[in-house]
């Protein structure tokens, strides 16, 4: 099934390829998104009669999508982000922007939180703006993607011709369905977390480096446990940071923070800092922030911490100490529990005078092969597309030198199956929720605050973000 | 105690020896103070010879090697298709011109007109002048913060979003650059010198342009070098300005623009450390040049007084 | 202020040289300014949930909840203690040092050499943007840090800055202080030039040692100048905002080191955006800076008097 409908898609691009060579020719209204049935003739026939011929498929793929019918389109397509990552993708992964549409990039740094705070306001004005400076596509971070895939100000993706693939992750396409059911926007990338742990240590602490007996070995949280003493008795540390662990159980639990209104730590939480405290105390970890140039100095060649917890845009591109002194020595593999760590999505703004061009955009950054590729293989970000994973995930010579060759899209794609979301546990206050609340609970774990004060620092900072709307204790 | 000792003596000797003294502890303790001032630059361009990778989180005085790597990076992007990073590009040379643009514009507009308006008051009287004096004193003190999301909905609606009028125009009614250019004049400008220029004949502008401003002179190349770092450095209000083109940005929305880069966690801290060092370097050239404006106005001051 | 001068009859010409000031002022801060202050009696804010502004008149509750006492503890006034230690501990010997510096440099007697090199020093790490002295900063003071390796080999022991709270106020008044020293000795400096040499040539013929002509001469008639960076200082200290949220890691004690903008900033940057407690915030920092503003002024204003008769008497 997958299979027919990536066959379909392609074959059809190719059609509206020439459609669009030819200009004026067809007036084809079909977008590069009809999986089946509705297509033209020529395409349903190729479609149906075999798999497309290898040229087909390259064809394709070298014109991109970016291939429609632009009648009644909006001249300038307006997408809103705050850095200048998916500018980069688009201009340079092979997109082909279709004549006569401009992209304007309106690019507002995320400092002091001004990134929201002008697109909500640009967003609840979406009606008044001029057709040109309508926001078309913008861009929204996990942490608070439930605030606009929730909210009026956006569109059914679905609606426009955007497929939700097979060949995409289950919770990247959850994590944009409003809790009603609709569809409103795509990501590009799929962010598995692994268990990244050093091989000489590995080595000398548990005999092997190898990632399928070191993941045996950690494999759950009781098992962590032992091989931590036993790295401690050889004069290692575990971790560098007790909220190494935090997303991995903020992120299984079954229970939200909030419920009727009211903040409470639930079971995931008080297991993990149960478990934070306990590394703490027994010397498994030490006490500083997941950022901090302390962890950086651990990574070094004289470093004694044997692992850290992050997806692959964390290990190419946040372990710069280990990059740049011990590239080789590291491999990942699932650890004790499956989660996600981070992922920006692409949203539909309601009011949009391009439905065509989000929904060719939308599709292009999940299901043109060539395009997760360039993810991939370019940007070092893990894509959102299964046949891709699985191409490099089955290709022997495919590997990262900093992982002493191991192939992380192999350890990475086997991980994403087990990865959960569930709209009705997350709130639109989750970023105080992943960083304030580990964070302030730091000065505890390093002894500076007792519990309470700890607690009650989170406290305030709820209410300065919720506004009081929500209780605590 | 010294006072009575200088004063019973009187030997030129001991008064030599005390002016000794007193110019080699000045001499070290100029040369703490360098050390200190320098200590950040120092790190600075420590940073920018070294590697990328080597930069993240950890410390050191010890410099590298990757100086020109970093540059033709900042310069030309890194276009090695087997480099993890790819680094973003950003126009910085253009960014400087641009961010030359506003801050020398807006530091001439703020500099002028605050000696404006402050010799507007300090110099007539008229009805009204301490209330217009007691005002700006006033709104020099109200935090801005909360009124930014105004700010921004008013330049939508002027349809001035993109262009650089709401960076500099605004420059004109600077309370705190107003405020020390009252108290120069208050300090150092006798008003003798209007009547005087009034009895040559002067018309009051000609009055303040060829004879005030020139005595202002050291007061004026303070705050033009203030002014100007001041606006060179500004991120907030032109990053909320500036949204579309990166060829219309300025410096710090560029420097910004690479340390954010993928993911918020994987900036080429090579790259955003020789952007931070390219973007000081016209302005220590600038400050190098005013600076010698300020030891003349000694001269000036002293002949005038 | 209140300088006494034979009145001019050209009042349209004071007119006329600050109408430009007052015009961009009314167009470009007016309107948001006064709407803060009319905020300030409203519940104003975003619902992040509904995805809805919303916007109610509450008077004074505002206000009331900023001023009032939880549990024996009041976030506004703890914070304003924060800001003033920390304003303290970098602004008083930054004066103290700027004021050495100008004299050193502006001294007749010394004859400093090297003046342009050194003038230019000080000034450099004025010219690094407050945001990047974090990137450069933190790992200096971190617990691998070149400080602490040296306290290490000391004490023996590492002494971990920013997770202390006395340690982190340090840190940050110590950035403060490098950040803009240079800045306070050029006002310094250029306000020393601008005072009549003649004073100094006459003091310096009487006989007057250096630190009478320092306390005597420069002092006084420095006066307007030191009330303006006293009084600027203060507003910029009380102000203080990206030092300290900058130099902030996660496992610096929030409560210690936050200021009063920091925590309007909070309000008005979260998810809810509390226009409506920003806006009351903002009238009560604008409040305190005007009042303390007016007791500086108040305690500095009787020396311009002596000043006056001075230059009256010459």
């Amino acid at each position: 099934m997958k299979k027919r409908i990536l066959a379909a898609l392609v074959a059809s691009a190719a059609v509206l390829s020439l459609a669009g060579c030819n200009k004026g020719g067809s007036s084809s209204s079909n977008s590069t998104t009809s999986s089946s049935g509705n297509t033209s003739t020529d395409a349903s026939t190729s479609s149906t009669t075999s798999e497309p011929t290898v040229d087909a498929y390259a064809e394709a793929q070298k014109a991109g999508t970016g291939v429609f019918d632009t009648a009644g389109e909006g001249k300038v397509f307006n997408i809103w982000c705050w850095n200048g990552d998916f500018k980069k993708y688009v201009e340079n992964s092979g997109y082909k922007v279709p004549d006569g549409i401009t992209i304007k990039w309106n690019e507002i740094p995320n400092e002091g939180g001004a990134y929201q705070k002008q697109l909500d306001a640009a967003l609840l004005k979406q009606a008044d703006a001029p057709a040109d400076e309508k926001i078309d596509i913008f861009l929204a971070e996990a942490d608070y993607i439930l605030k606009y895939s929730n909210a009026k100000v956006t569109q059914d993706v679905k609606k426009l011709g955007v497929e939700q693939w097979a060949t995409g992750y289950d919770y990247t396409y959850k994590a944009a369905t409003s809790a009603d059911g609709v569809l409103k926007g795509v990501s590009w990338q799929c962010n598995p977390s692994a268990f990244i742990y050093r091989r000489s240590i590995a080595r000398d602490v548990l005999g092997t480096d190898d990632p399928d007996k070191v993941q045996e070995a950690i494999a759950t949280w009781d098992k962590l446990d032992e091989v931590a003493q036993k790295a401690k008795d050889k004069g290692y540390i575990m971790f560098a940071s007790p909220l190494e662990t935090y997303r991995t159980f903020a992120n299984n639990s079954k229970v939200s923070y909030v419920n009727n209104g009211k903040f409470a730590t639930h079971d995931a939480f008080n297991q993990w800092l149960d478990q934070a405290k306990k590394y703490v105390d027994n010397g498994w970890s030490l006490t500083y922030d997941l950022w901090a140039a302390e962890k950086a100095a651990q990574m070094d060649v004289d470093g004694k911490m044997m692992a850290c917890i992050g997806p692959a845009w964390y290990f190419n591109f946040c372990m710069g100490t280990a990059q740049d002194k011990t590239p080789g020595d590291w491999a990942i593999c699932k650890g004790p529990q499956a989660h996600f760590w981070g992922g920006t999505w692409l949203l539909a703004a309601e009011g949009s005078d391009n439905p065509k061009m989000i929904a060719d955009l939308m599709n292009a950054f999940t299901a043109n092969e060539q395009i997760m590729e360039y993810i991939l293989k370019d940007a070092n970000e893990f894509p959102n597309n299964k046949n891709v994973v699985k191409k490099y995930a089955e290709d022997p010579n495919f590997g990262l030198a900093f992982l002493g060759g191991q192939n992380h899209i192999k350890v990475l794609g086997d991980m994403t199956d087990d990865i959960v979301w569930d709209t009705a546990l997350h709130t639109v206050y989750d970023q105080t929720f992943n960083e304030d609340l580990p964070n302030n609970m730091l000065t505890y774990l390093n002894g500076t605050k007792s519990k309470e004060d700890a607690m009650k620092a989170f406290y305030d900072k709820l209410d300065d973000v919720t506004g009081g709307s929500i209780a605590h204790d | 105690m010294d006072t009575n000792y200088y004063n019973k003596t009187g030997e030129t000797k001991s008064q030599r020896a005390q002016i000794t003294t007193a110019r080699v502890f000045s001499y070290i303790f100029l040369g703490l103070v360098t050390v200190l001032a320098l200590f950040p630059i120092l790190i600075l361009v420590i940073n920018t010879t070294r590697d990328r990778f080597a930069l993240q989180g950890t410390f050191s005085l010890i410099p590298g090697t990757s100086f020109g790597e970093n540059m033709s990076h900042t310069i030309y992007g890194d276009n090695d298709p087997n480099s993890l990073f790819n680094t973003t590009q950003v126009p910085i040379l253009r960014g400087m011109l641009n961010s030359l643009i506003v801050a020398g514009s807006s530091c001439l507009l703020t500099t002028y007109f605050s000696a404006m308006t402050a010799y507007g008051i300090h110099v007539y009287d008229f009805k009204g002048k301490k209330f217009a004096f007691n005002f700006i004193l006033i709104i020099m003190m109200i935090p801005t913060q909360v009124s930014s999301v105004g700010f921004v909905s008013l330049v939508e609606n002027m349809k001035l979003m993109n262009t650089y009028a709401p960076l500099i125009i605004p420059a004109i009614a600077a309370p705190a650059v107003f405020f020390y250019m009252k108290q120069y004049l208050e300090s150092s400008f006798p008003l003798e010198v209007v009547e005087a220029a009034r009895v040559d004949g002067c018309n009051e502008f000609r009055t303040f342009n060829m004879i005030a401003l020139p005595m202002m002179k050291p007061a004026i190349a303070v705050q033009l070098i203030f002014a100007f770092v001041a606006s060179w450095n500004n991120f907030f209000t032109p990053s909320l300005i500036l949204r579309t083109e990166d060829d219309l940005k300025t410096v710090p929305i560029l420097i910004q623009k690479l340390s954010s880069s993928v993911l918020s966690g994987g900036a080429d801290w090579g790259q955003v450390y020789m952007t931070i060092f390219l973007s000081i370097i016209p302005v220590v050239i600038i400050y190098f040049f005013v600076s010698k404006n300020i030891v003349e106005g000694v001269a000036l001051g002293a002949v005038k007084g | 202020m209140n300088k006494k001068h034979k009145s001019i009859s050209y009042a349209k010409w004071g007119y006329i040289f600050i109408i430009p000031f007052f015009v961009v002022y009314i167009i470009f801060s007016l309107i948001p300014t006064l709407s803060t202050f009319y905020y300030s009696f409203f519940n104003k804010g975003f619902d992040p949930v509904s995805f809805e502004e919303y916007e109610k008149f509450v008077g004074f509750d505002n206000y009331v909840k900023l001023l009032s006492f939880e549990g024996g503890t009041n976030r506004f006034f703890s914070y304003f203690g924060n800001t003033m230690i920390m304003w303290v501990l970098g602004a008083v010997p930054q004066l103290l040092f700027s004021l050495l510096l100008a004299v050193i440099f502006t001294s007749a007697r010394l004859r400093i050499k090297g003046q342009r090199f050194f003038k230019t020093v000080i000034y450099m790490p004025n010219l690094i943007m407050a945001a990047s002295y974090a990137l450069l900063f933190i790992g200096l003071f971190s617990d691998v840090g070149p400080i602490n390796v040296l306290i290490k080999a000391i004490s023996g022991d590492t002494f971990r800055f920013l997770a202390d709270p006395w340690g982190a106020r340090g840190v940050i008044a110590f950035v403060n202080f490098i950040m803009w020293f240079g800045n306070t000795t050029i006002l310094l400096m250029a306000g020393i030039m601008g005072i009549d040499q003649s004073l100094f040539e006459a003091a310096q013929i009487d006989g007057a040692s250096g630190m009478q002509v320092f306390t005597k001469i420069t002092l006084p008639l420095l006066m307007p100048i030191l009330v303006y960076v006293a009084i600027t200082s203060l507003i910029g200290g009380l102000q203080m905002f990206d030092v300290p949220q900058i130099m902030r890691v996660s496992d610096t004690p929030t409560q210690d080191t936050t200021t009063m903008i920091m925590w309007l900033n909070n309000l008005i940057t979260g998810a809810s955006r509390q226009y409506g407690m920003g806006g009351a915030m903002s009238v009560l920092i604008f409040a305190v800076t005007g009042g303390l503003s007016f007791l500086v002024f108040k305690t500095m204003v009787t020396s311009p008097d002596k000043v006056k008769s001075k230059k009256k008497a010459k």
